[in-house]
């Protein structure tokens, strides 16, 4: 019971930043229509931020936390601007441009660091008990920050005028520049929104994983299950499929071992692809 | 275009002899394979050897494109070729030249099998689908120790027997005999894909990409043919990872990893898959200059970098590939010439 | 019922096409008789283009049921069906655009050719690809396309693709040919013209089904008229009966925007 309780506690850990990621990923392909395939090296250099900032030149973590959010940002406004603008009528060049995007920074992260994990000491010592599970306050930390992000995101589409921008792109980009809406400046935006939402999350826990510069792939891999299993272009859809997702995946590793999880996870996105590639929380058949 | 009449029998003879020498064009082709190796170093060799294979690789998922879709498991395809041969002669005992020949078809069927739940979807959806079931078959190679070997993979494969007749004795371990070897193997496999291509099979490939509902509605089995197209695909990439397995003589799970895939994703994309030749043009360019320019200039860990670099430039700017930058050239340089057409014949 | 009183060659019964909560096609039956010129009007939004997509193996229909030539073909695959004899066009220029107009009939021959793998390979399939060529080749003489066999389809005016769309569907050997509005987009003369070349089609012993918006043709030219509204069969008939139903007035009135000009159902 103790076990199951304490899985649960990190699945929920788990959660947080696969949302931020997988969120992410959405938000740049709403817009963009471009499957961004560098974005588990986002994540990473989100995570090679505080490396960094923090371990290396003991800046605050915030500090760091917030510059990776920013860098990383910036870097997805470089991806929109070099590449996917002249690509916007060729997503499947977006795609594989982005796959040589993901080798320069992989590349420009083992000049920088090297390829060894770098080290990154806890930020807090702290944990909170409760009910016999334990969650450090590294980890709460994480949890927090995503829940705060996610929902100051959801504010801010619902509220700005970014946020109308970003939808009417999101269904018919014709349409949105008819109404007078920038599609260069609103991809700009999602972009950094994007970009900056995978490098939180690398920099938030980059002191819980030990960063190497090959660490995208599997978040790569986490992160195409997400948007799948919750439906390509779905915000909704892709928070609770991380939720779904790291459930099953923490509780299978736990119990079983992390490969047989990873197997899972990708069985369980080849099934939906098939049964129903709209994604299980995606809009329905239309005519 | 009219031409000064005093030119009229220089180009004539000029036109016959590059006639005669533009039909001869398979014989020089192999005379200069033939004699490549004798001009390299060892090292070289031993790349060479792998060029040869990878060429195999990259024309065999050229094949699979000509349907429109883009797989991101030929890599791993490759693999399941690799594996299947190296246990065949490893706990079977199957003698080396059959177990490359089974693995090939290992592959084959893999495909097969992968069809029905892949070939339900198109475009981007394929080429997700296509990573996740790749990824599946990697994992199985890292989990499952026995027989997979597990993360370190297989080891000391058995290598191509050596040929021992009276008179004639050729030792496979020797870089310069696996070559032609290789060389063999993948000009016949070259030559069935390019029958493929020229025959029907192949007018209904590219029916398929072009209009798949148009095809269907005058009795293509799209299905079918996707099928086709990923099963022959697949037994060639088996195929080289079987000639690639018993080379090296061992495999593991990262070798067959999508970063080696983004490799074949480069060579096609680099070189061009419009036509046949694009791709192998792209293989050779880009290993010529990361072998000979990046190793000169000790750039090796800039190697991905590079090949990024040229990833997005090629997409961006050369999007129909090397292949198309002949024509392009050639267009350039006769509006440079203009009018004097007839100097174009002169260096005969 | 009608003049050619054998059973007829396609028949729907109860034809349901549901999209999620929208019903687009709503328990439609229609028999098309063989040898007939059959035409499939009714306003805008009517359910014409669905139901087109359900008999030719697109969408599988909701309820109800396809026969041809006696046989339940509900729900099989387009290509099966091909293979039967019922062969489809599409709206507008879809075509090979990148092939040859001599290549794009080729592929239309897909059926007829048939060779063995290895035989592909090895090129003894040479005398089933010269007869498809000779074929293909006297299907665009039907055209009067065959002088520009070897030239792009991208370089053809439109009227030349909508014929060469008719083209390709020919040379699958239909008994039965869909049209997908034909006429649409057409100038007087083209209509006129392609009018021709459907009843020629038809003298050809290839009986054919026609969705239009073009009253005018379809009046003239099809030997029977089936008129749907909502989904539903309004009035099946000659075309003077139909002409004159009150009921298929009503219906092309009440939609106002007016027919022949409207874009796709």
């Amino acid at each position: 019971m103790d076990l199951l309780w304490q899985t649960a506690v990190n699945a929920t850990y788990a959660a947080s930043y696969m949302a931020l990621i997988a969120v992410g990923l959405v938000m740049i392909f709403g817009v963009m229509g471009v499957i961004n395939f560098a974005h588990g090296e986002l994540y990473m250099v989100g995570a090679y931020c505080v490396v960094f900032l923090y371990a290396q030149e003991n800046f605050p973590f915030l500090l760091a936390v917030a510059a990776g959010l920013v860098f990383v940002g910036i870097v997805g406004i470089v991806m929109e601007r070099t590449m996917f603008r002249p690509l916007r009528d060729n997503p499947l060049g977006g795609l594989i441009a982005s796959i040589g995007f993901l080798l320069i920074l992989q590349t420009l992260v083992v000049f920088g660091f090297g390829r060894r994990m770098g080290h990154v000491p806890p930020s807090t010592h702290g944990k909170i008990e409760f009910f016999g599970a334990v969650l450090t306050y590294q980890r709460l930390f994480v949890i927090v920050a995503a829940i705060l992000l996610l929902a100051a995101l959801w504010a801010f589409l619902r509220r700005s005028k970014f946020g109308r921008a970003l939808r009417a792109c999101a269904q018919d980009t014709e349409a949105a520049s008819l109404q007078g809406i920038s599609m260069n400046q609103t991809a700009r935006i999602a972009m950094f929104i994007g970009a900056g939402l995978a490098g939180v999350a690398g920099a938030l826990t980059a002191p819980l994983v030990s960063p190497t510069p090959y660490i995208g792939h599997s978040i790569i891999v986490t992160a195409f299950i997400i948007i799948i299993v919750g439906g390509v272009g779905s915000l909704e859809g892709a928070v609770i499929a991380a939720v779904l997702y790291a459930f099953v995946h923490t509780f299978v590793t736990t119990f079983f071992d992390g490969v047989i999880a990873n197997i899972v996870g990708l069985a369980l996105m080849l099934s939906v692809l098939v049964v129903r590639p709209t994604g299980l929380f995606g809009a329905r058949e239309r005519a | 275009m009219p031409e000064p009449v005093g030119a009229m029998p220089a180009t004539g003879t000029g036109g016959s002899i590059g006639r005669i020498a533009w039909r001869l064009r398979p014989v020089f082709l192999f005379a200069a394979l033939a004699a490549l190796p004798y001009l390299l170093s060892y090292s070289q060799q031993e790349i060479a050897v792998l060029l040869v294979i990878n060429v195999l690789l990259v024309s065999s998922y050229r094949l699979l494109t000509l349907t429109g879709e883009w797989s991101l498991g030929h890599v791993v395809i490759m693999g399941v070729g690799a594996y299947a041969s190296a246990l065949l002669a490893k706990q079977a005992g199957v003698p080396v030249p059959l177990s490359m020949l089974l693995g090939g078809c290992m592959a084959a069927a893999v495909a097969a099998l992968l069809s029905f739940p892949l070939f339900r979807m198109k475009g981007f959806y394929f080429l997700i689908g296509s990573f996740a079931a790749g990824e599946i078959i990697r994992l199985i190679w890292k989990r499952f120790t026995d027989p997979f070997g597990g993360p370190k993979g297989l080891k000391r494969i058995e290598p191509f027997p050596d040929i021992e007749t009276g008179f004639l004795s050729i030792d496979f371990y020797e870089p310069v005999n696996y070559y032609f070897l290789a060389l063999v193997v993948v000009s016949a496999s070259l030559f069935v894909l390019y029958r493929i291509e020229r025959s029907r099979i192949g007018l209904t490939f590219h029916a398929i990409h072009w209009q798949d509902r148009l095809a269907e509605s005058v009795g293509v089995d799209t299905f079918r043919y996707r099928t086709l197209a990923f099963v022959i695909a697949s037994f060639f990439a088996g195929i080289a990872g079987g000639l690639y397995a018993h080379y090296i003589g061992a495999v593991n799970p990262t070798r067959f990893s999508v970063d080696q895939m983004v490799y074949v994703l480069v060579w096609a994309i680099v070189g061009g898959t419009a036509t046949f030749h694009g791709p192998i043009l792209g293989v050779v360019v880009l290993t010529v200059i990361n072998e000979i320019v990046l190793r000169a200039l000790g750039l090796d860990t800039a190697r991905p970098l590079i090949y990024g670099a040229i990833l997005i430039l090629s997409v961006l700017y050369l999007p129909n590939g090397l292949e198309s930058l002949g024509p392009r050239l050639r267009a350039l340089w006769q509006r440079r010439r203009g009018g004097s057409a007839a100097a174009g014949s002169e260096p005969a | 019922m009608s003049v050619h009183g054998e059973r007829p060659i396609l028949e729907a019964r109860g034809l349901t096409r549901r999209f999620g909560g929208l019903v687009a096609v709503d328990n439609f039956s229609f028999s098309v008789h063989e040898g007939a010129i059959h035409g499939l009007i009714g306003p805008n939004g009517a359910g014409k283009t669905t139901t087109f997509n359900v008999i030719s193996g697109f969408y599988a229909p909701t309820a109800g049921r396809v026969f041809f030539r006696g046989l339940d073909i509900s729900g099989r695959k387009t290509s099966a069906l091909a293979a039967m004899g019922l062969v489809r066009t599409f709206q507008g220029s879809t075509l090979f655009q990148e092939f040859s107009v001599l290549d794009n009939v080729r592929v239309g021959r897909h059926l007829g050719a048939r060779a063995g793998f290895l035989s592909r390979l090895i090129g003894t399939d040479r005398l089933s690809e010269r007869e498809a060529d000779a074929k293909a080749r006297e299907t665009l003489a039907f055209f009067e396309l065959e002088e520009l066999a070897g030239e792009p389809v991208s370089n053809l005016p439109h009227g030349h693709q909508r014929m060469l769309g008719m083209a390709v569907a020919l040379a699958a050997e239909p008994k039965v040919l869909l049209l997908d509005e034909p006429f649409t987009g057409m100038n007087p003369e083209e209509t006129r013209r392609m009018m021709a070349l459907v009843r020629r089609i038809r003298d050809r012993g290839v009986t054919v089904m026609l969705v239009e918006h073009d009253m005018q043709a379809v009046m003239n030219l099809c030997d029977t008229i089936t008129v749907m509204n909502f989904g539903a069969l309004l009035v099946e008939g000659a075309p003077e009966a139909v002409r004159n139903d009150p009921a298929v007035i009503e219906a092309y009135l009440g939609s106002a925007t007016g027919n022949g000009a409207g874009d796709a159902a």
